[in-house]
């Protein structure tokens, strides 16, 4: 019988006692011991930073510790984003900069580049653009070109900035002009999204046959 | 991939972690782990234990005394990034923290594990080089000091005995008019040096090189000293011509293998280039540093 050994994490805020195996990496633990499957794994030699969670604040690379190495620790993934103060009822401003500036495609990379840029903005609030390119140096993204990231973590920037004010002068936040935005703005009168984009996707959802999914039947 | 099964120790103290070291065969020390846990993963290191001395207390130390600037077992790439005392005094120390992979793993991984892992690509041990500096290591008769100059063997290979743990780095603290300075040439971010110079200058009252060291990476077997130039330059007044010499002769000295990033022409044209430019550095700072008063 394999040897097991009892740890306890605390993963966004919630503690976790779990069992595991001396060789079983940190990033494995999180996503099959926890069913927190928002951190991934790409490159399986620690270059590309998809695995990349905040331990004890910091950002580190999932796939080049041990579970048990983490032992006591504070963990944060993507997952926990969403639940911070700043992001009020809706995604965290650094989600949201992703969303809104296009800083992904195929969103592979992009926890690891969240959990990066927050790391950043927890130390810095008002990077540079050469800070913010130094701070997700150990993330790839092999679809953007990274011009989009970095304005995403700009964006952020600048909203969290801006919540920050408005927190000040009584916690609501408001658009540049000074109107309160609300997350039902985001969708028109008959309930259906939009993001305010030209050619709209349509949203997350569509009631829209994906005819290629199921292969052969395209025109 | 994951790797093969092995039992974990997580010894307390150093003591604990050399008697490990001496009862079991098959094992490997674990530390910030961002090249020993690939190995495992990938299975190019099978050990039946691993000791991870994460858990010693005291040895995540960046320090100085009147001798030294001491950098203990457990402190981390970031450490060195992050501190004032090294951006102040340790030009080359300063230079060289952020050249080191990538911030996630200058978080965890340990400036004294590369040194042990004495991967000729490897930075600080140039930096080590160029320093004069010394590794101490605990072993089951005591501590024993190693000169980084008898330090490095073979590339991954050193003279540290197999029941012996590193449990601290350290450098001299500078010397009035000194200065130090490291330029590397890296692929991309993340990746190891294709060459790398490390350059420390003490100049004597008059201005004149009094002490230059050099430290060359990942153009020999080793991380290695460049001895020809640092002998041209001792006596010599810093400056653009002499260093050019001293550039030429670093890289005739230096040893580099054509690989698929560059052939070795390429890479000693490199390390003439870096040295100048370490040189220079070093040179500057060597002008501006000001030792503090000891109390």
């Amino acid at each position: 019988m394999t040897d097991t050994r009892e740890i306890t994490l605390t993963v966004n805020g919630t503690e976790h006692t779990i069992d595991v195996e001396p060789r079983q990496l940190l990033v494995h633990a999180i996503r099959e011991e926890l069913d927190l499957t928002g951190t991934h794994i790409g490159c399986d030699t620690g270059n590309c930073g998809a695995c990349t969670v905040l331990k004890d604040g910091k950002p580190i690379k999932s796939c080049l510790m041990f579970a048990t190495q983490a032992d006591g620790s504070e963990l944060m993934t993507v997952e926990g984003m969403e639940d911070l103060p700043e992001a009020g009822d809706d995604l965290h401003p650094l989600q949201e900069g992703f969303r809104e500036e296009h800083g992904l495609q195929c969103g592979y990379c992009t926890p690891g580049m969240i959990m990066s840029g927050k790391a950043l903005l927890d130390e810095n609030p008002d990077p540079n653009e050469e800070e913010i390119r130094e701070a997700i140096s150990g993330n790839l993204c092999r679809c953007t070109g990274y011009q989009n990231i970095v304005r995403s973590i700009e964006y952020a920037a600048e909203e969290l900035e801006e919540g920050e004010i408005a927190a000040a002068d009584g916690g609501v936040v408001t658009d540049a002009d000074g109107s309160t935005i609300t997350p039902a703005e985001l969708t028109d009168e008959d309930g259906e999204f939009d993001c305010g984009v030209e050619n709209c996707c349509g949203g997350p959802t569509t009631d829209r046959e994906h005819d290629s999914v199921s292969g052969g039947e395209r025109e | 991939m994951k790797p093969a099964q092995f039992e974990t120790h997580e010894p307390n103290t150093v003591e604990e972690a050399v008697s490990l070291l001496e009862s079991l065969d098959d094992r490997a020390i674990l530390a910030g782990g961002q090249s020993m846990v690939p190995m495992l993963r990938f299975r190019l290191a099978v050990p039946e234990t691993v000791i991870d001395i994460n858990a010693i207390d005291g040895l995540d130390y960046l320090e100085e005394d009147d001798e030294w600037l001491r950098i203990g077992a457990l402190a981390r790439h970031a450490d060195v990034e992050e501190s004032d005392l090294v951006a102040e005094q340790y030009g080359s120390f300063a230079d060289t923290a952020p050249l080191v992979a990538d911030p996630q793993i200058r978080n965890r991984g340990t400036v004294a594990g590369a040194i042990a892992q004495a991967d000729p690509k490897g930075d600080w041990g140039s930096v080590l080089l160029a320093h004069e500096g010394e590794i101490v290591a605990q072993g089951p008769d005591g501590e024993r000091v190693i000169p980084a100059a008898d330090f490095f063997l073979l590339p991954y290979d050193t003279t540290l005995d197999e029941n012996e743990l590193i449990t601290e780095i350290r450098v001299p603290t500078p010397a009035p008019r000194e200065g130090s300075a490291y330029h590397k040439l890296k692929r991309k971010v993340g990746d190891y040096a294709m060459a790398g110079s490390a350059a420390r200058l003490v100049l004597d009252e008059d201005g004149r090189i009094e002490t230059a060291t050099i430290g060359l990476t990942a153009v020999d077997i080793t991380n290695v000293r460049a001895t020809d130039a640092e002998d041209h330059l001792e006596g010599e007044r810093p400056g653009s011509e002499v260093f050019k010499r001293a550039g030429e002769l670093a890289a005739e000295q230096s040893n580099p293998e054509s690989d698929e990033h560059g052939d070795a022409g390429y890479k000693e044209r490199m390390v003439n280039v870096l040295t100048q430019r370490a040189l220079g550095d070093a040179a500057e700072r060597a002008g501006l540093v000001k030792r503090r008063v000891s109390q």
